[in-house]
């Protein structure tokens, strides 16, 4: 019996082992928002209180398995019940469920409902499949999978989606709402710390749902500032000749339907809003042939972390891999399936794939002064 | 009598006579007997969690290490989407049911269930909108919009192939199965009880068949207008679910979810019933709160309507309705925790035989608990935003189905085995199945916990080597093939015991309600005699009268034994008779849903075959002309 008992709790242990870190990249525990953190507290409040309920009743059932295992054929006493009894055991867990609810339904209201407005910053935050839009419309700037936050700023993010359900979650920042289309939801967020955050859709949307990921750079307030001026500011000029420039007609004659390049531009944050609607409208009308769908934009694509929705490293080798066939990378994306480079009779050269690539990863902003969270 | 001339028979021309032999594969393919009609629900049911399990072991491996290659994202979505749609659908209500037919007639002291052709027809749509469900993998692609098939994804604009229409289909006809079940029981139960057998004198686990099939009856036909308001958007064009058109993707989810929540507690509460017979059994003492536990199952019943959107607490409902939500959900645990602390009080004081079916229901009480309080955690509405939709929720309800659900299944097998075929599962066998089981489970579904705490979303087919999921995964991953390994050992445990029986008497257990009270296996007649009923556990205290005035003082020597059929003559026992004609309306109406996806010539052949059956099931004779009337 004992090396039952020694058994199991070596078993136990070791899924202990395996238990929560903080310091994996979504881990829930290593919060670094008031959101999170509240959330997590609730849940470790709750969680104590469910290790002593498991404790006495576990312990209960092992301690009464083994104490009143058959001994002789005589019949026990035999009893039917107890009112006081289950009077105490019925008002036990209902008191426990109050005790839980009362802080429950206070967080509820402290992170549901809105601050003010005007007080804090708006981001609108669009899912698509299989990919993140964010756009900031007071500051008129628009980027995708890629959200930059100020620290210390109560943020109000609109969730909405253009296609099918997706969910919009940080991990460590807060936790997660859904995107419905045609409908949009806010969530309040806020991030006390610095750094680069993990994102992930939950809810599933389709073939990538496993593929459909982003990142968080919440900066110092001042470099917020320096993020933003240089999202307005133009790329440096390439020298006619020089391959980032063949790239660049490359991408202007096959990819610039769908994806935008030039935000930086005045007035060209109305303009993307209406032609990110019109390319989705194109695409309905003709799901099957049309060469046309919404995109990401791909504004100073070339400070990006990541491509693909936060699947690969933004660099030479996996930008090439990835517009050679994204479908190694990531299955079913839309580019693949309509961009018509990918039709037989328009197919490009590596060599003209990696014109492109080298034009891409040219695309940032031309002062080189601030942008801080890439290095 | 035989000069008076027989009514003239109206009808359909007579293709086939009615069947009358109780032998051979006919009497199978005919029967009306709850017996048979049990056994075969519970093997067709068990193929499918063969099958569920297979599909269950494909997203293992594929999860089993970062950056898998194994499974393609299609394929993957398939694999989840029928595994939890045949796990639900095809596994557990099933085999409820075929715990149902087997011992509702038997613990009320009667014959058969009130309608035994209506049985059949529950049994033949079962069947055969499980294969209909399932042809979907050879025709281009098996459902793969997730066992709730949330639109938009699941419409047509997203998922143009046939997969989520066959979902849907096939939802459409298993929910005519449940309903008509459903409504048997109902009747049966309260029309077929043997004299004097009052409300509060039927066992639990009839109380609970009572319970569930009130449940299924009411969310059955929610989940019928959900899936026709699909199966229109899908095949017809109309716009239910479409926002761009005024309909509502989230309107799905709360009819969906208004549905889904009963559903658990009719996946649980049969589960809490075998439970509830087999441990006053084994612990040799009545059931501790008897009438507690009936209310609190009939609680948990009627509570389970009002906490449907506890499965959306992210959508966006707003804090009002998730504050109430939150609350009515919570407190679902009270009558929960009072079965709990009655199973454990009946152990108190017993004198605890610790046979495989009393070690899987024990096992079931502590994996339930478990299941039930990291239920609590996401009734937290707060801290279930960062639960819902990972694997923490996966943990959750895989502790509450299958250490609850499955767990009871197997010691109901275990228990009633014997009383079913006549002859015992080997107890050693079994304890191996359960000690297997019970260390696979936990090594695959305690670290999900953990995965979901740590951020990895459910229905990924897909994560990176640097997200700190693997070493959780593997474990996960082993546990599954654990798992796997326990119920091959169960398959085993048949082969074995059915090749070298070990007969077993009417009364193996010393147990308490009155199915023991037969010989093994129950005479096709089930009770010769009808019993009369005068208390709780009346078995028991035929046995045992010198206990109803107390403590077990004096004589304990049983004073009633099995029913002795040696003597009865069967020819004056009347049984309902065999009929082909629900088998037919089975085949029908399966063939009316795959014609909507092709042709609508198939749709007819479909419908004919229904009408058809059910004129001809209305009009046909009681008995062959020339057999008599009992």
């Amino acid at each position: 019996m004992k090396s039952v008992i020694r058994a199991s709790i070596i078993f136990a242990l070791l899924l202990f082992a395996m238990a929560c870190s903080p310091e994996s990249p979504q881990s829930t525990f290593g919060t670094h928002g008031p959101v999170a953190e509240l959330q997590k507290n609730l849940f470790l409040f709750t969680f104590w209180i469910a290790v002593v309920v498991f404790i006495i009743v576990e312990g209960g059932i092992i301690f009464l398995t083994f104490k009143y295992r058959k001994k002789d054929d005589k019949l026990p006493v035999q009893t039917h019940g107890n009112l006081k009894l289950e009077i105490t055991w019925t008002i036990i867990p209902a008191i426990i469920v109050v005790i839980i609810a009362i802080p429950t339904v206070l967080a509820i209201w402290e992170t549901q409902v809105m601050p003010n407005e005007e007080e804090s910053l708006v981001i609108e935050a669009t899912g698509h499949q299989w990919w993140f839009e964010f756009k900031y419309p007071t500051e008129e700037v628009v980027t995708a999978n890629e959200l930059h936050l100020p620290e210390d700023t109560d943020v109000i993010v609109k969730i909405t989606s253009q296609d099918v359900l997706h969910s919009f979650w940080i991990p460590k920042i807060a936790g997660k709402l859904d995107m419905v289309p045609n409908h949009e939801n806010q969530l309040y967020i806020k991030a006390d710390d610095p750094g680069l955050y993990y994102g992930q859709c939950a809810e599933f949307c389709g073939i990538v749902h496993a593929m459909m990921r982003f990142r968080v750079i919440v900066h110092p307030q001042e470099d917020y500032q320096d993020w933003l001026n240089d999202m307005r500011t133009p790329p440096a000029k390439l020298a006619s000749g020089s391959d980032e420039d063949e790239g660049r007609k490359l991408f202007v004659g096959n990819c610039s339907m769908c994806h935008t390049y030039d935000s930086y531009k005045k007035g060209a944050y109305t303009k993307e809003i209406d032609a990110q609607y019109n390319r989705w409208e194109e695409w309905k009308k003709d799901k099957e042939n049309s060469a046309i769908v919404s995109a990401p934009n791909l504004t100073h694509f070339g400070n990006r972390i990541t491509l693909g929705a936060g699947i690969k490293e933004n660099n030479y080798d996996n930008l090439v891999k990835w517009i050679e066939n994204p479908d190694k990378i990531k299955l079913g994306t839309r580019m693949k399936n309509h961009a018509v480079i990918y039709k037989e009779e328009n197919q490009l050269s590596t060599e003209q794939i990696e014109q492109i690539a080298k034009y891409l990863l040219s695309l940032k902003p031309s002062s080189e002064s601030s942008a801080t969270y890439n290095k | 009598m035989s000069t008076i001339s027989k009514p003239k028979q109206f009808g359909l021309p007579r293709l086939f006579p009615r069947p009358m032999s109780h032998y051979g594969i006919w009497s199978w393919v005919g029967t009306v007997d709850h017996k048979k009609i049990g056994t075969m629900y519970g093997i067709v049911s068990f193929f499918w969690f063969i099958m569920g399990g297979i599909e269950a072991l494909l997203i293992r491996l594929q999860l089993s290490h970062a950056e898998a290659d194994i499974i393609d994202p299609e394929l993957y979505n398939q694999l989840f989407t029928m595994h939890g749609t045949t796990m639900v659908f095809l596994v557990v209500m099933p085999l409820s049911a075929a715990f149902f037919n087997w011992l509702i007639p038997l613990q009320i002291g009667a014959r058969d269930v009130a309608f035994p052709r209506l049985n059949a027809l529950s049994l033949w749509v079962f069947v055969f909108g499980s294969i209909l469900m399932n042809i979907s993998w050879f025709t281009g692609g098996a459902p793969n919009g997730g066992w709730f098939g949330y639109p938009p994804n699941s419409t047509v604009q997203f998922n143009p192939g046939n997969g989520m229409t066959y979902w849907v289909m096939g939802l459409n006809v298993l929910g005519v199965a449940s309903i008509a079940a459903g409504l048997n029981f109902i009747v049966t139960i309260i029309n077929m009880r043997a004299p004097g057998m009052s409300f509060m004198r039927m066992p639990v686990f009839t109380w609970m068949t009572f319970i569930t099939s009130i449940l299924i009856v009411l969310a059955l036909p929610i989940l019928g207008v959900a899936g026709i308001q699909m199966t229109a958007d899908r095949v017809y064009g109309t716009n239910f679910f479409n926002s761009e058109a005024g309909g509502d993707p989230i309107f799905w989810q709360h009819i969906f979810w208004l549905f889904g929540h009963p559903e658990v507690y009719i996946l649980i509460l049969p589960a809490m019933g075998i439970v509830s017979e087999i441990l006053p059994t084994f612990a040799r003492k009545p059931l501790f709160g008897y009438s507690f536990i009936i209310f609190s199952g009939a609680g948990i019943g009627f509570m389970g309507w009002f906490v449907w959107s506890h499965h959306m607490f992210t959508v966006g409902l707003g804090p009002a309705a998730n504050t109430a939500f939150t609350i009515s959900t919570m407190f679902i645990a009270v009558p929960t925790g009072v079965k709990i602390f009655n199973w454990m009080a009946t152990l108190w004081g017993g004198s605890i035989r610790l046979t495989t079916a009393m070690l899987f229901s024990i096992g079931f009480i502590a994996m339930f608990t478990i299941g039930g309080l990291s239920g609590v955690t996401h009734a937290v509405s707060p801290s279930d935003a960062q639960q819902q939709d990972t694997y923490y929720i996966v943990a959750h309800f895989h502790y509450v189905l299958f250490g609850g659900a499955i767990f009871a299944i197997f010691a109901g097998m275990f228990f009633w085995w014997p009383k079913f075929f006549g002859y015992f599962l080997s107890e050693r066998l079994g304890k191996i199945s359960f000690i297997l089981m019970m260390i696979g489970f936990n090594l695959q579904f305690a670290p999900m916990h953990w995965l979901g705490l740590n951020g990895m979303p459910r229905r990924i087919y897909t994560y990176a080597d640097n997200m700190g999921w693997e070493l959780s995964n593997l474990a996960a991953t082993i546990g599954g093939f654990t798992i796997a390994i326990a119920v091959a050992s169960f398959m085993i445990n048949v082969i074995y015991s059915m090749r070298n029986k070990k007969l077993a008497p009417g009364d193996p257990w010393d147990g308490r309600t009155l199915e023991w009270s037969i010989s093994s296996p129950p005479p096709h007649y089930n009770f010769a005699k009808l019993p009369e009923v005068s208390h709780i556990d009346d078995w028991w205290y035929k046995k045992y009268p010198s206990l109803l005035e107390g403590s077990p003082k004096g004589d304990l020597t049983p004073k009633a034994k099995v029913e002795d059929t040696s003597k009865v003559n069967e020819s004056d026992i009347h049984l309902p008779d065999l009929s082909y004609y629900p088998l037919f309306i089975g085949i029908g109406l399966s063939l009316a849903a795959l014609g909507v996806m092709y042709t609508y010539a198939l749709v007819a052949i479909g419908l004919i075959l229904v009408f058809w059956g059910s004129i001809g099931w209305s009009t046909e004779p009681v008995n062959e002309p020339g057999q008599d009337h009992h």
